[in-house]
């Protein structure tokens, strides 16, 4: 697999380490709170509604709807640049949680309210990465 | 407490801004407080109390920094970790209201240009996340914010062209802005995107600079050389939860500042002569003008798109060219130019009979916060 130098998890930080674990297996994976049944991300050490430590790790479907996005026409961050122009969507799940993700492929198709699935994208050999590509 | 005309701002001081090189953040804050101390006619041993902002991405700013190499030992001192210039002023007026101080300099002071700091990096909670996924620099979830905005009110792009258009206009009546070079709205529109739907005027460019604000009770404000500008009303919120809050991008908590500054001044939106948001992005002038009341949520695009806020239009807005246009000082020329207007200080861009200015300000998707000035008491 070819370097790839743009931002990558820290898989040593173990309150991550589950959702990484998971994504490399095709799932995603977020904490709910083991009290009161909270669904948090990013994930946390403690639950910011009842402060219980700790929590579940639970799979998500992985689908959801596309609330809005950004189209990077040119790279802020410019490790990104041989990846321009690329979008980047905050996407609601059905599960009720907005989660930030790249979609997978090109920007031209991408609306607001568009129905999209996780798709698990490996990066390295020990990071894959949570997408979003159109389901319908 | 009623804190209504208890304090004033006798003071204001600015360095040169754009590109200081070989100068530390620490040394062009001494600078534009011996600025500010000129203007409010006094000497630094006058001052008991001393706010700084820490910079992002260096841990120059702070307190003890700053009173060291101005010789400084204040009753009072404090480092905010964030310099949007409202917190701090806020900060001054309870150190004085409280008796802790009586008069207080508050200064920003950066050479984030000169130093090349780093503002690639995602903002606000879960920023981890967001760097991974490529959302990088506040461009983007400001994309996506007036993306939604478009979504649910059909705002165009070219409606929000005219916030760059309108400061730029603005801009090229002060000497101080950084950008005077003039700008139309097709200019505007030809422009290429940065991070779409937003273009490069839309988007504030990082510069070096200082500025220093004096603030003490309304007592003692009569006997400084300036006309003061009285602080009638301030209001505070924070989203501190932020991707954990639904819509957040949308910033809705930025209402419940503005019904608070309100109610609690007895002002009204139409009380205010000039207006100041503070500008990062042109979409946080679309988002404040909506939240605080100047028109209804979803209405800010026309509102805009009318001229008002240009040159001659009924709503004067950032009337410095703001951050887009004049610098990127987190805010705090905007306070300043306040001020000058209500001292009638600003020559050609001068609001005629300016008495009540609103400055609005915002630490990203975290906090807002914002304060009426006023000539009279
Ligand atoms: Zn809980």
């Amino acid at each position: 697999m070819m370097a790839y130098d743009k931002p990558l998890p820290d898989l040593e930080n173990e309150v991550e380490a589950p959702h990484w674990q998971a994504a490399k297996q095709g799932r995603l994976s977020i904490q709910r709170c083991s009290q009161c049944g909270y669904l948090r991300w990013p994930p946390e050490t403690i639950c910011p509604e009842c402060l219980t430590r700790g929590g579940d790790w639970v799979d998500l479907k992985g689908e959801g709807e596309i609330w809005s996005f950004a189209v990077y026409h040119r790279a802020m961050n410019p490790v990104f640049s041989d990846e321009v122009p690329y979008a980047v969507a905050m996407v609601r799940l059905t599960e009720g949680i907005e989660m930030i993700g790249r979609i997978a492929g090109p920007p031209d198709q991408v609306r607001i309210g568009q129905k999209v699935r996780a798709v698990f994208v490996p990066v390295t050999d020990e990071v894959t990465l949570v997408q979003w590509e159109p389901s319908a | 407490m009623d804190l209504r005309a208890k304090t004033a701002i006798v003071g204001v001081g600015n360095t040169a801004q754009g590109t200081l090189p070989g100068r530390s953040a620490n040394e062009i804050a001494v600078e534009a407080i011996q600025e500010a101390l000129a203007d409010a006619g006094i000497e630094k041993k006058d001052v008991d109390g001393l706010i700084t902002c820490r910079n992002l991405r260096s841990r120059e700013g702070i307190d003890e920094q700053i009173g060291h190499l101005m010789g400084l030992n204040p009753k009072y001192s404090a480092t905010l970790d964030y310099g949007t210039g409202n917190f701090s002023l806020h900060l001054g007026v309870m150190a004085i209201l409280t008796g802790l101080a009586s008069t207080v300099v508050l200064v920003y002071g950066t050479n984030q240009r000169s130093a090349k700091a780093d503002f690639s990096v995602a903002v606000g909670g879960g920023a981890d996340m967001a760097a991974i996924a490529g959302l990088a620099h506040v461009a983007g979830p400001a994309a996506m914010a007036f993306r939604r905005h478009q979504h649910l009110y059909g705002t165009t792009e070219e409606q929000l062209g005219w916030v760059s258009v309108a400061q730029r206009e603005w801009a090229q009546m002060n000497p101080l802005a950084i950008f005077k070079q003039p700008m139309s709205i097709d200019d505007y529109m030809a422009m290429d995107y940065m991070v779409a739907p937003l273009r490069r005027p839309d988007l504030t460019m990082i510069s070096d600079g200082g500025v220093a604000i004096i603030l003490t009770s309304a007592e003692r404000a009569v006997d400084h050389p300036k006309k003061p500008a009285y602080i009638l009303g301030i209001a505070e919120r924070t989203a501190l939860r932020a991707y954990q809050n639904l819509e957040n991008l949308m910033r809705p908590w930025l209402g419940d500042v503005a019904k608070q500054l309100w109610s609690s001044s007895g002002l009204s939106p139409k009380d205010i002569d000039a207006l100041y948001i503070q500008d990062a992005t042109s979409v946080w002038v679309l988002q404040m003008l909506e939240w605080y009341g100047f028109c209804e949520v979803g209405e800010g695009g026309p509102f805009l798109a009318e001229g008002r806020t240009r040159p001659g239009g009924s709503l004067p807005l950032n009337t410095n060219g703001g951050q887009l246009s004049e610098s990127y000082m987190w805010g705090w020329l905007n306070l300043a130019e306040g001020v000058r207007q209500l001292r009638g200080e600003c020559g050609p861009r001068q609001v005629a009979n300016a008495e009540v200015v609103l400055d609005c300000s915002t630490h990203d998707f975290l906090k807002g916060a914002a304060t009426i000035l006023s000539s009279h008491q």
